[in-house]
């Protein structure tokens, strides 16, 4: 399936306006967590709402740094969806989520060593084989990063894409985002990483701590996440982009109002869009 | 630091314990270390605490924010998640309220957490196609003393002590609860979702019986047996069978 445009994350709020009416959305990003169920309301959904829109996966469980074995069911039930989901592509993040059995339920920053680059490349290698295709994986933003980095995000991101044969899912939010905590220069970030692997850009909304920024997804694209888009169009052409939202969830509409910023962004329709 | 060292000691202080992370990260602005560590122990509970949240919100409701928060808290310092999904996180809140103070001395919210949990169970439990009052009709009279039921997947039970139904739904409906009330006798309590709606009813002793024999996988003649204890011998097969059709048409039956 090829997917070209504008997305939105899928949100429970928005079934029904998405069902219900029509809207300039191109395709949509599930959770496949969120599908992971047995039965009932969400798998219905997610049918009617496949008959309607192309869909991609996004996944937070992976764990595809961590020191752990792998998890066989749950690749095994992510391949189970995709059969019903027949995605686009299905992403995850480049992080870490637990060790020892455990899920801290967050994207843990992995220190950016030839070590971790061997763990996440082997375990890439697996997963890829298993689900049967290749996959995308999403930068992180993160808030501490590790003495014992020999290179910078950008570089192991792009070494794990080129050793694993991995696509690269751009979260341009959490560029900026990274940026900011550990002061890097956002733009060598875009120039850094290989063109040809990147499929899919995410855009959203941070919280200004003053100071530092956390990734809360819960206000509108910032105008320096904006600009850095329009800097990442520049260099990478027309990529599928979509809007992540997770806390105060707006009407249906107003995301769409959003996406049409990113429409006019990438058109070269508007320089001050934002 | 090896990886799997450094992973192990981020988790431990995550978890809250003591950990060596701190000398593994990076001091530089705009942070000092201990701030960006606090960043992700914070965003550690928030989410979990939001996971309880999704699935406990009347609980939450009926003990207010504060006590949510600490009993939150001290539930997540208990049980560390061990799912890949959070969708799974948080089925032993009601047996942890009930052994913990000062939770335990009031039990009917350790039944209130139990009820909460089944009710999400029955939400998202597979589907399967149910049973109609015709096909149950057209079964040979012959083949009913060996015949035995298929539930729908999403069918529950529950023995609640505790006026538990009646407190969830005054507080779901935003009007004053009678406080807690100790029944007589426990409940039998039956959940089941039909057509993605969840539904529930109590049940009568006879109800019951018969509903654990047929849950059970008995037979129509073994259902029969159960309920000798409860009817008169005579009105024992029109009693099951009446049952049974009532099962039929709420949507609990999937196969016969």
């Amino acid at each position: 399936m090829k997917l070209e445009g504008f997305g939105l994350g899928l949100r429970p709020v928005h079934y029904e306006a998405l069902l219900g009416e029509s809207h300039t959305v191109d395709w949509l990003e599930i959770l496949s967590e969120n599908y992971l169920v047995p039965g009932g309301q969400p798998l219905q959904y997610l049918e009617r709402i496949r008959a309607r829109f192309p869909v991609v996966m996004h996944g937070v469980s992976l764990s595809i740094g961590s020191t752990d074995p792998l998890d066989r069911r749950y690749l095994a039930d992510l391949k189970e969806l995709a059969r019903r989901v027949e995605p686009a592509w299905i992403s995850d993040h480049l992080c870490w989520t637990g060790v020892e059995g455990r899920n801290v339920h967050d994207l843990l920053p992995l220190p950016y060593t030839e070590e971790a680059l061997a763990v996440v490349t082997a375990r890439l290698g697996e997963v890829q084989d298993l689900l049967g295709r290749q996959i995308l994986l999403e930068n992180v933003s993160s808030y501490l990063s590790y003495r014992d980095s020999e290179m910078t995000e950008w570089q192991f991101l792009s070494e794990v894409a080129e050793r694993a044969d991995c696509a690269i899912l751009l979260d341009i939010n959490n560029i900026y985002v990274s940026a900011v905590n550990h002061g890097f220069e956002p733009s060598s970030y875009l120039r850094g990483v290989p063109r040809e692997r990147v499929r899919q850009f995410h855009l959203a909304g941070h919280s200004d701590m003053d100071g530092h920024l956390i990734d809360t997804h819960d206000h509108p694209i910032a105008a320096p996440v904006w600009a850095l888009y329009r800097e990442a169009v520049a260099h990478f052409g027309p990529v599928p982009t979509m809007i992540e939202r997770d806390d105060n969830i707006p009407e249906l509409g107003e995301l769409v109002s959003e996406l049409a910023v990113a429409r006019a962004i990438a058109s070269g329709e508007s320089r001050e869009a934002a | 630091m090896r990886l799997y060292e450094l992973q192990r000691e981020l988790q431990r202080d995550l978890l809250g314990h003591e950990s060596a992370i701190a000398t593994a990260i990076l001091e530089a602005p705009p942070l000092p270390v201990q701030s960006r560590l606090g960043i992700y122990r914070n965003a550690y509970r928030a989410r979990l605490i939001e996971a309880l949240d999704d699935l406990y919100p009347i609980l939450h409701r009926l003990i207010g924010d504060e006590t949510f928060e600490s009993l939150g808290t001290r539930f997540i310092e208990a049980y560390p998640s061990q799912h890949r999904s959070i969708r799974w996180y948080g089925r032993e809140l009601a047996d942890f309220m009930g052994e913990t103070a000062p939770f335990a001395d009031q039990p009917i919210l350790s039944e209130l957490a139990r009820w909460e949990w089944t009710l999400s169970e029955v939400f998202d439990a597979a589907d399967a196609a149910v049973m109609d009052r015709a096909s149950l009709q057209a079964v040979d009279p012959e083949r009913w003393a060996t015949l035995a039921f298929g539930f729908h997947p999403s069918v529950r039970r529950l023995a609640l002590a505790w006026n538990t139904v009646a407190v969830w739904q005054a507080e779901s409906n935003d009007e004053d609860s009678s406080g807690p009330e100790r029944s007589p006798e426990p409940v039998q309590w039956l959940l089941w979702r039909r057509n993605l709606k969840n539904y529930f009813r109590s049940l009568d002793s006879v109800e019951g019986a018969a509903l654990d024999a047929a849950v059970a996988g008995r037979t129509f003649t073994e259902i029969c047996e159960a309920l000798t204890a409860h009817v008169p011998e005579a009105d024992v097969p029109l009693r099951a069978a009446t049952l049974a059709a009532t099962w039929v048409d709420s949507g609990l039956i999937a196969a016969v």
